[in-house]
């Protein structure tokens, strides 16, 4: 204790250490708003190195032509087929996985016990945490061998890396609606099921369309499960998931590793496609995040 | 569903419920609980409840909280078995018909017993119609007849003459008060006989309170009401009769006037008077 008789501010006479306790501060709040910028410049560098290699071969001709082989095995069309195929896999894989993984959030948060839900939970996150390219090789093992590659078993392994996503989101939008509003169904005689369909899933609506939204921004981007699945596609645009479909990240690779600088700046500017497509899809989220949450707190 | 309830839609048998009630009082049931004990896991809520509602009236649960007041509303309705790992013993019958029978469905308890809660409870994606409606609508009721109950009810909780045009604004954009004369307008539309309710006012200001005591006591005409308050004035101001609970048992059952001005037990006279412990 500081001798407060003797100190000119008397009790208001500074407590001990108080330079040690400020320079401690200073260095947390430093560390922390480097780490913050380091963030954010990481972000800032993957957009500016592929808005700038990629910019260049970007076109509109590069959007909308099928890739196209000249004489010296340059491609001198574009991507169509695989941002066409791109989308088909997308909304296969979410097809399958959004509604899935939502009932999985509706089970484990209105009818699992709490063991239960908590199990289901690890699951989950043991599936999200599972390398996507053990995934392909699952799909791969299971679809493929013994038949051919194709867009749907593509679109299977996607679902899968998908699936954990919206599950677990879709848990945690439907444990914010009020446990009151479940109650308030019940004493006006409601069965559950209808509870469950008439007000807690149109009350969490904006919350697990954006976990479904960053799920598939997500999967977007997937390359493993799909070199495994659907990787050899004509130069054709293909809609048909019988067979294998092109896809973006495939092109990507298959574009980067061709010994043609061509190719290079288009694998650039293939990504720049893939990168665009999947902030628009965040940015999406994002806002319906907002909205819902406002929504909740009404 | 035979005998004991036989019509989802209209609830008990005989005058109870008649769909018609008709200018002047029409009889509600009576709700009595026997010999009652409620868990929670090991916790023993309600230690042997017995109590008579009277019916037309407002009967009141008071006592301090963790007295069991609205674990015994939750027990009328049978809300208190959806918490998982609660249980309960004994009766509970409203006009001589047990709500724990074995052929007695849940969805036809709660429309005859409807509730309020404590706090607004408007479902968040309904319009104020929807949420009036969606309880008639379970009930099997289409076409001209929803609307016709819809505005019955929202006039009789005086929201018709406030929103009557803008029936189809969200449920949570309308005030707190609005909200709760809502949610009961949503609990009439069904036409329960007994409404049951949570301290309906707690998160109200006095004047929506006020409003809302006066409604209370002009539901009585058709309604057995059970209603929990933490407010001794409101218990004076609205109840018929009182019922002073502690540690999950009734104390003492009396006329309101009585309860505060003579009671019988020197519990109940500690607590109205504030000298408790």
């Amino acid at each position: 204790m500081p001798d407060t008789e003797l100190h000119p501010l008397g009790r208001f006479a500074p407590p001990p250490g108080m330079r040690r306790r400020r320079w401690l501060d200073r260095g947390f709040t430093a560390g922390a708003t480097a780490a913050a910028l380091l963030a954010v410049a990481v972000l800032a560098l993957v957009i500016a190195s592929v808005l700038i290699n990629g910019a260049p071969a970007l076109s509109w001709r590069f959007l909308t032509h099928n890739p196209h082989t000249s004489a010296f095995g340059v491609n001198t069309g574009g991507i169509a087929n695989a941002i066409v195929g791109s989308a088909i896999l997308i909304a296969l894989a979410s097809g399958m996985a959004v509604p899935a993984g939502i009932l999985v959030g509706v089970f484990s948060t209105q009818f699992a016990g709490s063991r239960t839900a908590r199990s289901i939970r690890f699951a989950l996150d043991v599936l999200n945490g599972v390398p996507t390219i053990v995934t392909g090789v699952f799909v791969f093992g299971v679809l493929v061998i013994g038949g051919r590659q194709s867009g749907w078993a593509g679109a299977v392994a996607l679902a899968i890396v998908e699936l954990p996503i919206v599950g677990r989101s879709a848990e945690e939008v439907l444990t914010l609606v009020p446990e009151r509003l479940r109650e308030a169904g019940l004493a006006l005689g409601l069965r559950r099921w209808r509870i469950i369909v008439s007000i807690i899933l149109p009350t969490a609506v904006g919350g697990l369309l954006t976990g479904a939204v960053l799920a598939v921004a997500r999967v977007a981007g997937e390359t493993a499960p799909l070199i495994f699945t659907t990787s050899f596609a004509g130069p054709g645009l293909s809609v048909n998931p019988g067979g294998s479909l092109a896809n973006l990240p495939v092109t990507i690779f298959d574009l980067s590793e061709s010994p043609s600088p061509t190719s290079h700046a288009q694998a650039w500017a293939a990504a720049l496609v893939l990168i665009l497509g999947v902030l628009i899809l965040s940015l999406i989220a994002r806002v319906l995040h907002d909205r819902s949450v406002a929504a909740l707190r009404r | 569903m035979n005998p004991p309830f036989p019509d989802p839609g209209l609830g008990l048998p005989g005058p109870a419920t008649m769909p018609e009630p008709g200018p002047g009082v029409a009889a509600a049931p009576r709700v009595e609980v026997a010999g009652l004990r409620a868990f929670y896991g090991d916790v023993e809520a309600l230690a042997g409840v017995d109590l008579e509602v009277p019916a037309n009236a407002v009967t009141a649960l008071i006592g301090a909280s963790g007295s069991g007041k609205t674990t015994l509303l939750r027990c009328i309705n049978r809300l208190h078995e959806e918490v998982p790992r609660a249980r309960l013993e004994g009766r509970v019958t409203v006009d001589g018909i047990d709500v724990y029978g074995p052929a007695i469905e849940l969805p036809a308890v709660r429309r005859v017993v409807g509730m309020v809660f404590q706090r607004p409870t408007p479902f968040p994606s309904m319009s104020v119609y929807d949420n009036v409606a969606v309880g008639l609508r379970l009930a099997g009721a289409r076409g001209p007849a929803v609307r016709e109950t819809v505005v019955a009810a929202l006039e009789v909780v005086g929201l018709w003459d406030e929103l009557g045009h803008r029936l189809g604004v969200p449920a949570v954009s309308l005030s707190g008060g609005q909200q709760q004369r809502l949610c009961i307008a949503r609990a009439l539309a069904p036409d329960p006989a007994v409404i049951l309710m949570d301290e309906p006012c707690s998160a109200l200001d006095p004047i929506a309170t006020l409003r809302i005591e006066r409604l209370i006591g002009e539901l009585t005409a058709n309604h057995t009401i059970v209603l929990v308050t933490h407010n001794m004035q409101q218990a004076a101001r609205v109840a018929d009769t009182i019922v002073f609970m502690m540690d999950g048992r009734v104390i003492e059952h009396s006329p309101a006037l009585e309860l505060f001005t003579r009671p019988r037990d020197v519990r109940t006279e500690r607590y109205v008077t504030g000298n408790f412990g």
